[in-house]
């Protein structure tokens, strides 16, 4: 192995002697440490032996040519410079060295300077290749590192914590006052919006390098949507809003995943809870045509105001006057834009003050699915 | 006096073991902490608990995979009820945890942070109360 500490190892491969013994008395002077070959087999196994940092190589030479040698080396040599020597400097085999992977030529007859200045040049743009390769391997391993990272040592404490408010209550509830009791579950319930925040926020993460929401299969809209309402129905219950749903009994399967899905449908319509006062409706609609299908979830809360309506989806947007029992991690509507986009659909919302505010949520179509619908009718 | 069920945590997060313990004390049983797997494994060995709660993510993930192997794997540990505890963490956030096939028996598992009143009353069923 070329090791950045020593000298660095260059391979001359010429079949003239008189031009090997020149190069590598000049490279021998720059402190290089110098390999000669008179022709291609031999320059080839010496390379595989030693590793050079770089091989200047005749173009023309009996047996193996220099073109082939150039394959050869940049394919089986990690990071290996070459540089080709060439009698007839013309552009087309210059051209064609580099395509194989020359880093550059020197035409013949060069002097020592031009030899000189060509060599350091290749070996710095080694040094500066292997150092870009070698950042972007950390990069890409601290980014993969980080969510894994950010998952336990983020998670642990909280559910440390948690724990020992559990076990707080568990020991020792009977004897608190009602006030400490009171604090002690506010704790509690601010440690787990923290947790899902957390956890919201390494879902938007792992959409964003592309671990979540990966197993796409076919899937029915209805029975999703079905999950989702059966999931915010006690809710609505316990505050007296009502939830219909309005759906085609023949749809096209959307292509996606559930889970992520499912939390899409559940995030909305549970919004729509939160911001609707007793007595409202939630009403799900669902419409499908040759190329969407399209999920309208609209309700008879609040509204969000028109200023406030372009910024719902950013991480971290809340309206004004929300309350802490309304408040959420922030992400909700975030993570599912992302989802949305993930499965090529989209979200887009409509709103108005004091009236409510609609959803829509929309997926394409299965390309295949739609042809043969329209073959099978025409 | 009754003697106490022995329960034994394995877990490498200090806290955790001691929140449970706590909750667990509760419950009128006397319980034994282990920090890594390997200490855990000894313990079950010499003081044959009633039931064991083993951390699925110690220093590595999958330690407590191993852990729980090698306590079913001992003369004691056949038949007695074994809990793991999953931090879903490393596996994506919906795939919680289920035992292969052809895996060793598990009898629970729990979702980190347990209830203390969930907790009790699972290890009472196994326990066949107090």
């Amino acid at each position: 192995m070329t090791d950045q500490s020593q000298k660095p190892l260059i391979l001359i491969i010429d079949d003239e002697e008189v031009l090997r013994d020149g190069c590598r008395q000049v490279l021998e002077r720059c402190g290089y440490s110098v390999l000669t070959a008179e022709q291609g087999i031999e320059g080839i196994k010496l390379a595989h032996e030693h590793e050079p940092a770089l091989a200047l190589v005749d173009l023309k030479m009996p047996n193996v040519s220099g073109m082939e040698i150039v394959e050869i080396l940049s394919h089986d040599i990690p990071d290996i410079i070459l540089i080709m020597i060439t009698g007839y400097a013309s552009i087309v085999s210059a051209v064609e060295a580099m395509q194989k992977g020359a880093h550059d030529y020197l035409p013949k007859p060069f002097n020592p300077d031009q030899l000189r200045v060509l060599v350091k040049r290749g070996l710095d743009h080694r040094t500066l290749r292997i150092e870009a390769r070698k950042l972007k391997e950390e990069k890409d391993q601290m980014e993969k590192n980080f969510i894994t990272f950010v998952s336990h040592e983020m998670r642990s404490p909280l559910v440390v914590i948690r724990q020992y408010i559990e076990a707080l209550n568990a020991i020792a509830r009977n004897s608190f006052d009602k006030e400490v009791r009171e604090i002690i579950e506010r704790c509690r319930k601010r440690i787990q919006s923290l947790e899902e925040m957390v956890e919201h926020w390494l879902d938007i993460s792992r959409i964003d390098n592309g671990t979540l929401a990966q197993q796409k299969v076919s899937l029915r809209l209805s029975s999703i949507i079905a999950r989702g309402v059966e999931e915010i129905t006690p809710i609505c219950r316990k505050r007296g809003i009502s939830l219909a749903t309005n759906i085609p009994k023949k749809l096209p399967d959307i292509i996606g995943d559930e889970e992520s899905l499912v939390r899409v449908f559940t995030n909305i319509i549970g919004n729509a809870t939160k911001y609707t006062p007793e007595g409202g409706k939630i009403i799900i609609i669902v419409k499908n045509d040759e190329y969407y299908t399209t999920t309208s979830i609209s309700d008879t809360g609040i509204g969000i105001p028109r200023d406030k309506l372009p910024f719902i989806f950013e991480p971290f947007f809340r309206c004004s006057g929300q309350d802490e029992k309304t408040r959420g991690s922030g992400l909700g509507l975030t993570f599912c834009k992302k989802i949305m986009e993930a499965h090529n659909g989209g979200i887009e919302v409509s709103s108005r003050e004091g009236e409510g505010t609609t959803f829509v949520l929309t997926f394409p179509a299965p390309i295949n699915t739609a042809r043969k619908a329209t073959g099978v009718s025409s | 006096m009754k003697i106490k069920k022995k329960i034994l945590l394995i877990d490498d997060d200090k806290d955790f073991l001691f929140a449970t313990k706590l909750i667990l004390e509760k419950g009128g049983y006397e319980i034994f902490m282990a920090e890594d797997g390997k200490t855990g494994v000894e313990m079950w060995k010499s003081i044959s608990p009633d039931l064991a709660i083993i951390d699925m993510m110690m220093e590595t993930w999958g330690e407590g995979f191993s852990v729980l192997s090698k306590i079913r794997a001992t003369d004691t540990g056949k038949d007695t009820p074994l809990f793991m505890l999953s931090a879903v963490d490393l596996q994506g956030p919906y795939n919680a945890f289920e035992p292969p096939p052809e895996f060793p028996k598990v009898n629970k598992v729990l979702q980190k942070p347990i209830k203390a009143g969930e907790l009790l009353q699972l290890v009472a069923q196994e326990l066949g109360g107090k």
